[in-house]
């Protein structure tokens, strides 16, 4: 028994060694951090001085605004956006691969590529958006330059980026679902309706509860977004600053690792619970 | 109203427009209301095609199927008033039983409310002894629960008529047994008509009040089925009907003798009034069932031969021997005699229980 404990822990060495070194160092070095201040080459002890300052800092709370936002807003409607295409391709469309192959190439493209054809699209002057706006006699906002249009420019761009990976999970998880299912409910005389309410949802249940966590924590986490769509900006003065966005600029540009690194704890934490809670839930919708 | 062509398959056929292969040729049957038919025949014979076709799954390329008189070929499946059971049951993994057995009665056009779908579905599940399982989700049941389900579910809508395709091949041996003799005691119990396809002779043998045997998309024979072992219509039926299978032999007619490679006989020995039609002068194949071949003394028999093999079947065994390169056998019970690989036996054919077939199968004798 006891020689058997010896050799496990020697083969898994190789990974706990790559793991602490790699994953859990950085998360205690982080935590440690937060609770220092000074240059990274000089940093001194100062307990929870850092907590202090991102609490009482404006633009941190509007970080965090902003990525709530973000998340409860861009990260449902993907989701419907991307079920609603995912059942289209799937039920009624012919050259299904095509399509899912199209709808694939956004998530193979660099999102820093992708934001600078957006900003075209979302000029205000001459970008495509407008264009087809004016055309229908719709207003024409600045999508880029006006403050109060960024967030939802930055949620509009969030939502079209994020659908790739959704409709190609949901599209493999449609093509499970057994196909006698839908040939009884035809039998049974059940509509489209019945029977997409009450065999593709429930039978879909596990992979938007998958879906929704990684949406939700890559919502937390949003930076190369804002990054390409404003042009290595968090929008017009900073309307569009993101958690990870407010850390970046503590940590690099202001140069506080201490203050990034207080405000990454309490965005892990957030996520912590975030997540934690939204298992329970799925669970028990699941059930 | 008719009973005995409750459901009339007329001339029916069936090519797939994507690679032009006739499934169907021509079928033409029907089925008496209140039997339990069975669609024999070996994989892709087209058993499965017509139960989809008679279903409304697929659309025939030609010929009619009616029901009660009345064409169904233009109507959709579900005005068909029929019940489907598929393979795998198909059951809704995240409905419970009894939300599964509900289903159907609370989803289209004619839906119930609640209470009397609850109410139907009891009735159903009562009669398939399901109840105990109401609230439980079918991957928690075995094979022969989640069968009745999958039954009480086809069944809550009163159909005239249910269509089952190889409902028992998804469990064990020994459950075969009992759900098929449960299958039909339920079946008569409503009074359905029932369509049942299975590639197992036995199986429909055991529960078919009729059977009508497949091959290569053309009905081989629809009779009652004893008159398959006793009667096949031919080489074909045969062949696919008896275990063990029927032995063959390669016999030439000339001048009033039967000859084979190794035996012999007078022709004036076959029974006069089982010919079909006049045996002329030619080549043939003598078919004798394994028990109609047996093993005598030496100065009776027709046939000398070495046994190859001997397999034990319970109260019988098979005798394995080569003739003229192909395996034969010989089906003795237990203990009749104690005999070996390498013995040498004598056996003799009961000529008034053979059958002879021209070569391309038709029946002479």
């Amino acid at each position: 028994m006891k020689t058997n404990n010896k050799k496990a822990w020697l083969y898994l060495l190789p990974t706990i060694i790559f793991v602490s070194l790699f994953s859990i160092f950085p998360i205690l070095r982080a935590l440690g951090m937060s609770f220092q201040s000074g240059p990274l080459i000089n940093l001194q002890w100062t307990g929870v001085s850092n907590y202090q300052y991102i609490f009482t800092d404006p633009e941190f709370w509007r970080a965090l605004k902003n990525t709530l936002l973000y998340a409860v807003i861009a990260v449902p409607s993907a989701l419907v956006i991307s079920i609603f295409l995912a059942w289209s391709i799937f039920s009624k469309i012919r050259h299904q691969s095509f399509f899912e192959t199209m709808f694939f190439m956004p998530y193979v493209t660099s999102t820093i590529a992708i934001g600078i054809v957006f900003r075209y699209i979302f000029n205000g002057d001459y970008g495509m958006l407008n264009f087809l706006l004016r055309l229908i006699h719709f207003p024409a906002p600045n999508w880029l330059d006006d403050p109060s249009m960024n967030m939802t420019t930055l949620i509009l761009f969030g939502i079209w980026t994020s659908l790739a990976f959704n409709i190609v999970i949901l599209m493999g998880a449609l093509r499970n679902i057994d196909p006698n299912y839908y040939t009884l409910a035809d039998m049974y005389g059940a509509s489209g309706n019945e029977k997409f309410w009450r065999i593709t949802m429930p039978q879909l249940v596990p992979t938007i509860a998958f879906l929704l966590t990684m949406n939700i924590i890559g919502a937390f986490k949003i930076y190369t977004e804002v990054y390409a769509l404003f042009n290595g900006q968090a929008g017009i003065g900073n309307s569009a600053t993101t958690a990870v966005y407010y850390i970046y600029n503590k940590f690099q540009m202001v140069g506080t690792p201490g203050v990034a690194m207080a405000a990454t704890v309490v965005l892990f934490l957030i996520i912590l619970v975030v997540t934690f809670l939204q298992r329970k839930m799925m669970k028990r919708i699941g059930r | 109203m008719n009973e005995e062509k409750f459901i009339e398959v007329d001339n029916l056929q069936k090519v797939y427009e994507d690679n032009g292969y006739q499934a169907i040729k021509s079928v033409s049957f029907n089925v008496k209301k209140g039997d339990l038919v069975c669609l024999l025949g070996p994989s892709g014979c087209g058993k499965t095609t017509i139960l989809n076709m008679v279903a409304g799954l697929l659309k025939p390329t030609s010929g009619d199927i009616r029901f009660d008189g009345k064409s169904i070929i233009n109507t959709e499946p579900k005005d068909r008033n029929i019940g489907y059971v598929f393979q795998n049951y198909a059951l809704y993994p995240h409905m419970t039983v009894l939300q599964n057995v509900m289903f159907p009665l609370t989803v289209g056009e004619h839906k119930k409310n609640k209470r009397e779908a609850q109410e139907i579905a009891e009735r159903y599940m009562k009669l398939t002894d399901i109840m105990r399982f109401s609230d439980q989700r079918p991957v928690r049941l075995s094979g022969g629960q989640q069968q009745r389900v999958a039954i009480a579910r086809a069944l809550v809508q009163e159909p005239k008529i249910l269509l089952m395709d190889e409902p028992l091949s998804n469990l064990d041996a020994r459950l075969r047994l009992q759900i098929r003799e449960e299958i039909r005691a339920l079946v008569k119990k409503v009074g359905i008509t029932t369509l049942f396809v299975t590639h197992d002779q036995e199986e429909a043998l055991s529960i078919g009040d009729k059977i009508i045997l497949f091959n290569n998309g053309i009905v081989q024979q629809d009779d009652i089925g004893q008159r398959f072992y006793l009667e096949p219509n031919n080489q074909f039926v045969a062949n696919f009907i008896g275990n063990p299978v029927i032995d063959n032999f390669e016999v030439t007619v000339e001048g009033g003798t039967v000859k084979g490679s190794d035996f012999a006989f007078d022709q004036n020995l076959l029974s006069e009034d089982r010919f079909k039609s006049p045996l002329e002068d030619g080549q043939y194949m003598l078919s004798v069932r394994p028990e109609n071949i047996l093993p005598v003394d030496e100065e009776d028999g027709q046939l000398t031969e070495t046994i190859d093999d001997v397999e034990l079947i319970g109260r019988e065994c098979i005798l394995k021997f080569t003739h003229d390169g192909h395996q034969a056998r010989s089906l003795i019970g237990l203990g009749d005699r104690e005999l070996h690989h390498g013995d040498v036996i004598h056996l003799k054919m009961a000529l008034d229980r053979v059958f002879i077939f021209k070569p391309n199968g038709e029946r002479v004798y």
